[in-house]
């Protein structure tokens, strides 16, 4: 009985362990690729992780304020992403790659 | 009995099958090498992540993650994909056998004691668990709204003017001819 029970009573922990590993496969991917543009979509799979755990934390706690705190990540994150993608087309126009390497050559 | 144990089975099944799908296009976004099936697994793993907010019963939240996430910023990173034409990517992966076995070495540190918290702290909280299971159904969207033009009006109205300023910087940074690395 024991062994079965966390597999069909999906709690408020079910959602965070799956946000903790969406986490840390966003974080994988960010210090593991070489490709900015890789780079930025694995930093929005961890924004995405943080919402999973926000609403988790809203509906289990029954506070409607968290789902307003998603609401204003979603919106830096579409933010970020513009300026992070607008910042990538000017790099790619100098050195024609997005390779993470070459930020290094970007002091003056 | 039967009933509420076969929507028990149906809550899990759905909980297990959707965060099988974002987990595993989740892993596909950091494996694959060619950036745009990098950038399809990446909307697979937005739409899970949206069918999981409608099993929290966060309707509004799940429309804004597809339309927001799985609309606008997916094809705001397709669309450079495609002006940049990177055919051949070598190097996708950082170099180095022993610092991607660090790198994945502290990823799996960090999952394990992000993991290993929340499992101890449900063992320390146990005895609270039947709290949850009696909540009050209310209307999300309306006492969302309500919150978010009431209480949090000043936090939307920063989030505005923050929004046209990025739009104004991402159009005069795509303008610019490359700063402090210009040719003239």
């Amino acid at each position: 009985m024991l062994s079965t029970d966390w597999l069909i009573n999906i709690g408020l922990n079910h959602y965070l362990v799956l946000s903790a590993l969406l986490f840390a496969t966003g974080m994988a991917g960010v210090l593991l690729r070489r490709n900015a543009i890789v780079i930025f979509m694995s930093i929005e799979l961890m924004l995405n992780a943080v919402n999973i755990s926000f609403v988790a934390f809203s509906k289990y706690g029954n506070l409607i304020e968290g789902q307003i705190m998603v609401f204003f990540v979603m919106t830096i994150a579409a933010a970020e992403a513009a300026v992070g993608l607008a910042l990538l087309v000017s790099i790619f126009k100098r050195f024609k790659e997005v390779n993470i390497r070459y930020f290094e050559h970007l002091r003056g | 009995m039967n009933a509420t144990s076969g929507v028990l089975m149906t809550d899990a099944f759905l909980f297990w099958f959707l965060a099988i799908v974002t987990l595993v296009s989740a892993l596909s976004v950091i494996l694959m090498v060619n950036p745009l099936f990098s950038a399809l697994s990446l909307v697979m793993s937005m739409v899970g992540v949206a069918a999981l907010f409608v099993t929290m019963q966060a309707y509004f939240l799940a429309g804004v993650q597809l339309i927001v996430y799985a609309g606008a910023v997916m094809v705001l990173f397709v669309m450079v994909l495609m002006l940049f034409d990177l055919n051949l990517e070598k190097k996708a992966f950082s170099r180095g056998p022993g610092s991607s076995f660090l790198k994945i070495a502290s990823v799996g540190l960090f999952a394990g004691l992000l993991i290993g918290g929340v499992v101890f702290s449900e063992l320390m909280t146990a005895e609270n668990a039947e709290t949850t299971a009696t909540l009050a159904k209310t209307d999300g969207t309306r006492a969302l709204g309500r919150l978010l033009f009431e209480q949090y009006l000043w936090g939307f109205e920063v989030l505005g003017v923050l929004l046209l300023v990025v739009a104004i910087g991402a159009v005069a940074l795509s303008r610019s001819k490359g700063g402090t690395h210009a040719k003239h």
